[in-house]
């Protein structure tokens, strides 16, 4: 086995792609805008960023699945028109077809790829012996634990000797050491020439899975959806995961996601109109948590990724609610600190009811509130769900205007200052 | 697993598979003939009981002709509606339509459009029949295919076409195994929906016509007709022995095997067996089968190459792969949806053209007639709700009871109620009743099945934790009804009431106007108009009363049904 040569040529490239979605209600959401990034032969390109970024629909655009609304795909230099044959995919919820066994699954691709039947046999028992399936050939998906499934998922992208091997999320449904065991084997896959892949493109959720496996880190910013940074990480492989130089990368992705998803501007200034930004769509219970969380450090302080580890929470899903509260300025985020603020010091050390109060307060004064408060106000103490929903398309153009109005739903019933009527299909102000 | 050597005796595993088989084509090439027999439009049906077994075979195998049309035509109509929103917002309206227009619509075109175009020969009143049976059947079917195209998982989707597979191996090893429990399932339910008219299907007056082709719905008609109880007694077991061993034989078998296409791989439980898959695994003619296929199909690869050359994917190594024929196939979606559009746009105006015949006093009899039929359908849906609601609950709710019913109760249900029509029918007039209310009963007896089967499966499907918490705080009686079963049973019922009223409206047709005791015994309302239309050939009678009553349950359907399948859904669906 030996290590791959550095990064060569050129192999996928995307120029300023934008990809627009047309959502069931007509309304139309941007999900990438103008985004560049080339995949080179021999390297690891891992995509991390907050959960609405595009980088599932740039891995779509990359592989030829979906075509960009704009801007367009080279392979090699040759636009790409159609799904790419040099790519092989992995899955998050590893697609495999229930009623096939596993050397059918494997066997997918290269049937369609007009490969001779002893060939055929050859190339997929070669693909499950590399994930170490030999002996389950016969078995149905359903038979497997999840491991053993996106084995079974990696056996069938591998046997058709893909060029680049994208995954999206590969390790995400797997429990944390089953995930470990499986990504030193795809670090070996892809050093072992025998595969014949050259580059992987891997979305990703955790920041040591991105510096463990990539030599090239894309990090994505939201509203719409494009690349803020590209991290070089030129640690060798194999890496090990408890070195000093790895935990060092893992600190710089870390400052750079901060950036990305806590930036400095977004903090409110006294004295400024606060700007209308979206709130993040995170339930009360995780806030008051993050809050209690905090007020148990000594200085009411930690770092976010130090928080989501020990929580047990994907970085994205904690820098989530970390917005929230600080939208409602109950914390502040110096660096990829969180820090409590008076105010937030206030509402943790109070009963449900000063907790409620306190919300209340913060919540009528949030802009996105103020807005949709403005508006009950105007239409006489009620609003019909789609009047909001219109008026959130156009203030958000790049969030889901649906999860927005649940989420301003469930705060608003909290401070008890709006409620939602079901059956009628309207906000109403609470009396 | 052993492998099974080359040489070895037959097994009786064998034997019954190759009498099955033997069977099967022995009554196929009879039925055949029967096909190309010269044309006689009522044939002298032979009442002797030896007769009987033929007649089943002609009928059974009619109902598996027409559902296998179904089949093609659920394919067809479920790729068309998933291909664009466009197609899918004209098509399942014009499926709910069709769906609510009773056989008697269709007859007159069928019959007297296939008898012209084969002149001579028994094969136009055949088709007809077999088409009659299918508009029993494929609708359920095309809705079944299509919502599970619309359900299949993306990634699953995007895996194929990643492995480059072309449309027709995503049709075949996707899109047909990820609808297949649905097929058999919507298959079996279509099947015993083909059986309710056999009468009318298989005998039938068009004006001064009578129509009659050799099977068990019309055996069991010149019985009726003549009052031979013998011969209707013959005529029902017939039916029932036929109807369980449809289901011993292909359904049951079928539905073990599609447990293995289920989409969710959550459970690790291997799939149930039955005796008739076991049979057929067990047996070497199955293995021989799967090699003669593979010899055809590799054959006709090698024969077509020349052909598909020019289709095959691009080599591995090439850019990227464009499946062939995209703009071909979206060109023929186009054109279709289209066709359908001008055939639907036509028939209405046909049938406007045909109904300006009727004068306004036609219009106030057959509004007249609606109103008689629609307080015997809500009648029916009382009545049928009162017994069926309550023992759905009894079985539903004890896991035990409804393994043991449900087989039973599908039998039952799978009985063309029609066929006891005329022996309920005199019973209830020798305690005085007339025919006017005793066709609230009949209906009662077409449609109740569907409340009971919605009922048992909603309160079945009661989520465990809820009956637990019931029972930990004590909720005993009438208020664990009130509090648990009633609102669990409450999706369930209003499915089985929309269908119910589907099935209550067309059962009017013959529960208002039949032969009971020999004698046509007939009641005013919608359904005995259309019956007597028919009858007469008054054809622009016809098309008003088909017309008023699919827009009655399309209407039903839209204004009343799917508001309380709303609050259902909404209030009371226990997925939470």
């Amino acid at each position: 086995m030996s290590a791959p040569s550095e990064p060569g040529a050129v192999l996928l490239e995307a120029d300023r792609v934008s990809q627009r979605f047309t959502l069931p209600g007509g309304a139309a959401l941007e999900a990438l805008r103008e985004v560049s990034l080339a995949i080179r032969e021999r390297e690891v390109v891992a995509l991390v960023g907050p959960s609405g970024c595009g980088k599932s629909t740039l891995l779509r655009l990359l592989t030829g699945l979906i075509p960009p609304t704009a801007g367009r795909v080279c392979y090699r230099g040759v636009p790409v028109d159609g799904v790419l044959s040099s790519a092989a995919m992995v899955f998050q919820s590893f697609a495999l077809l229930p009623w096939l066994t596993v050397r059918q699954n494997v066997d997918m691709g290269l049937a369609a790829r007009g490969v001779a039947p002893a060939q055929r046999h050859h190339a997929a028992s070669r693909a499950i012996d590399l994930v170490g399936l030999t002996g389950f050939q016969g078995a149905y998906p359903r038979e497997l634990s999840g491991g053993m499934k996106q084995r079974v998922g990696f056996a069938r992208a591998l046997a058709v000797q893909p060029e680049i091997l994208f995954m999206d999320e590969p390790f995400g449904a797997l429990d944390a050491l089953t995930a470990e065991n499986l990504r030193a084997q795809v670090v070996d896959l892809w050093r072992d020439p025998a595969t014949g892949v050259s580059s992987l493109v891997v979305v990703t959720h955790s920041v040591d899975e991105a510096v463990y496996l990539a030599g090239r880190i894309a990090v994505f910013g939201t509203n719409p959806g494009h690349v803020r940074e590209i991290l070089d990480n030129p640690l060798p492989y194999p890496r090990e995961a408890r070195s000093p130089a790895f935990t060092q990368m893992v600190d710089r992705l870390h400052a750079i996601l901060t950036d990305t998803l806590l930036p400095e501007a977004a903090r409110p200034e006294p004295g400024v109109t606060p700007k209308l930004v979206p709130l993040p769509r995170v339930h009360v219970p995780e806030v008051m948590g993050l809050l209690d969380s905090l007020a148990r450090q000594a200085d009411g302080s930690v770092g976010v990724f130090d928080l989501a580890g020990r929580l047990g929470v994907d970085y994205d899903r904690m820098t989530a609610v970390v917005h929230a509260a600080e939208q409602l300025g109950w914390v502040t985020t110096p660096g990829d600190e969180v820090t409590l603020t008076a105010a937030g010091r206030a509402v943790e050390a109070g009963g449900a009811t000063e907790r409620r109060a306190a919300a209340r307060a913060r919540i009528a004064e949030h802009p996105l509130f103020a807005r949709v408060l403005g508006m009950l106000r105007e239409g006489g103490g009620a609003i019909e769900d789609d009047e909001v929903l219109a008026d959130l398309t156009i203030c958000f153009p790049f969030t889901r205007p649906l999860s927005l109005l649940r989420t301003v739903v469930e705060w608003g019933r909290y401070a008890e200052l709006l409620d939602h009527d079901a059956k009628g299909g309207r906000l109403v102000l609470t009396s | 697993m052993s492998l099974p050597s080359e040489r070895r005796p037959l097994r009786l595993a064998d034997l019954v598979v190759l009498g099955l088989v033997g069977a099967a084509v022995a009554a196929i090439v009879s039925f055949a003939a029967e096909f190309r027999a010269p044309y006689i439009p009522a044939i002298r049906i032979d009442l002797a009981p030896a007769a009987l077994p033929r007649y089943v075979l002609y009928s059974l195998i009619r109902g598996v002709a027409a559902l296998l049309i179904s089949y093609l035509f659920a394919f067809g109509f479920g790729l068309a509606a998933a291909s664009s929103r466009a197609a899918e917002r004209l098509l399942l309206p014009l499926l709910d339509i069709l769906q609510s227009i009773p056989v008697l619509g269709f007859l007159p075109g069928l019959v007297l459009g296939l008898v012209a175009l084969f002149p001579g020969r028994n094969t136009g009143l055949e088709l007809a029949a077999i088409l009659m049976i299918f508009t029993a059947q494929a609708w359920n079917l095309a809705l079944s295919f299509y919502q599970s195209l619309v359900t299949v998982p993306e990634p699953m989707r995007e895996a194929c076409r990643l492995a480059g597979w072309r449309r027709w191996q995503v049709f075949r090893r996707l899109e047909v195994p990820a609808a297949m429990q649905g097929l058999v399932w919507n298959g079996m339910l279509s099947m015993a929906g083909g059986w309710f008219f056999l009468m009318v299907n298989e005998a039938f007056r068009l004006g001064n016509h009578d129509f009659r082709l050799p099977g068990v719905g019309s055996y069991m008609s010149v019985a009726v007709e003549r009052g031979d109880r013998g011969a209707m007694t013959l005529a029902i077991l017939a039916m029932i022995v036929m109807i369980v061993a449809v289901d011993r034989l292909f359904w049951r078998p079928l539905v073990v095997w599609t447990e293995r296409f289920r989409l969710d791989d959550s459970s690790g439980e291997l799939p149930a067996t039955n005796w008739l898959v076991e049979l057929l695994r067990r047996s070497r003619w199955r293995r021989r089968a799967r090699e003669i296929r593979r010899l055809a199909i590799t054959t006709a690869r090698r024969v077509t190459r020349p052909i598909h050359m020019p289709f095959r994917m691009a080599p591995l190594a090439g850019t990227s792969v464009r499946p062939a024929g995209v703009a071909i196939r979206k060109g023929l979606v186009v054109l279709l949806v289209a066709g359908l559009a001008a055939g639907a746009a036509w028939g209405s105006w046909r049938l406007a053209r045909l109904m300006t015949a009727l004068a306004p006093a036609d219009w106030l009899a057959i509004l007249r007639a609606a109103a008689y039929t629609f307080a015997r359908v809500i009648g029916a849906l009382v009545l049928g709700t009162a017994w069926a609601l309550p023992a759905g609950i009894l079985i539903g709710r004890s896991p035990r009871l409804a393994r043991l019913c449900q087989p039973v109760i599908q039998i039952v249900a799978s009985f063309p109620a029609p066929m006891l029509f005329p022996i309920v029918v005199l019973g209830l007039a020798a305690i005085g009743m007339g025919l006017g209310s005793a066709a609230v009963v009949l209906l009662v007896l077409s449609s109740q099945w569907y409340i009971l089967f919605n009922v048992i499966a909603a309160v079945a499907g009661t989520p465990p934790q809820l009956t637990e918490a019931v029972m930990v705080f004590g909720v005993r009686g009438a208020q664990r009804w009130r509090s648990l079963y009633l609102p669990a049973a409450f999706p369930g019922l209003v499915t089985g009431w929309i269908t119910a009223a589907g099935g209550a409206w067309n059962g009017s047709i013959v529960a208002e106007y039949l032969h009971a005791g020999g004698a046509l015994r007939t009641t005013e309302g919608l359904g005995s108009l259309i019956s007597e239309a028919t009858a007469q050939a008054n054809f622009p009678l016809l098309a008003g009363g088909v017309a008023l009553m699919s827009v009655i349950v399309v209407g039903w359907n839209r204004l009343v049904w799917r508001r309380i399948a709303h609050v259902a859904q909404t209030k009371y669906g226990t997925t939470q």
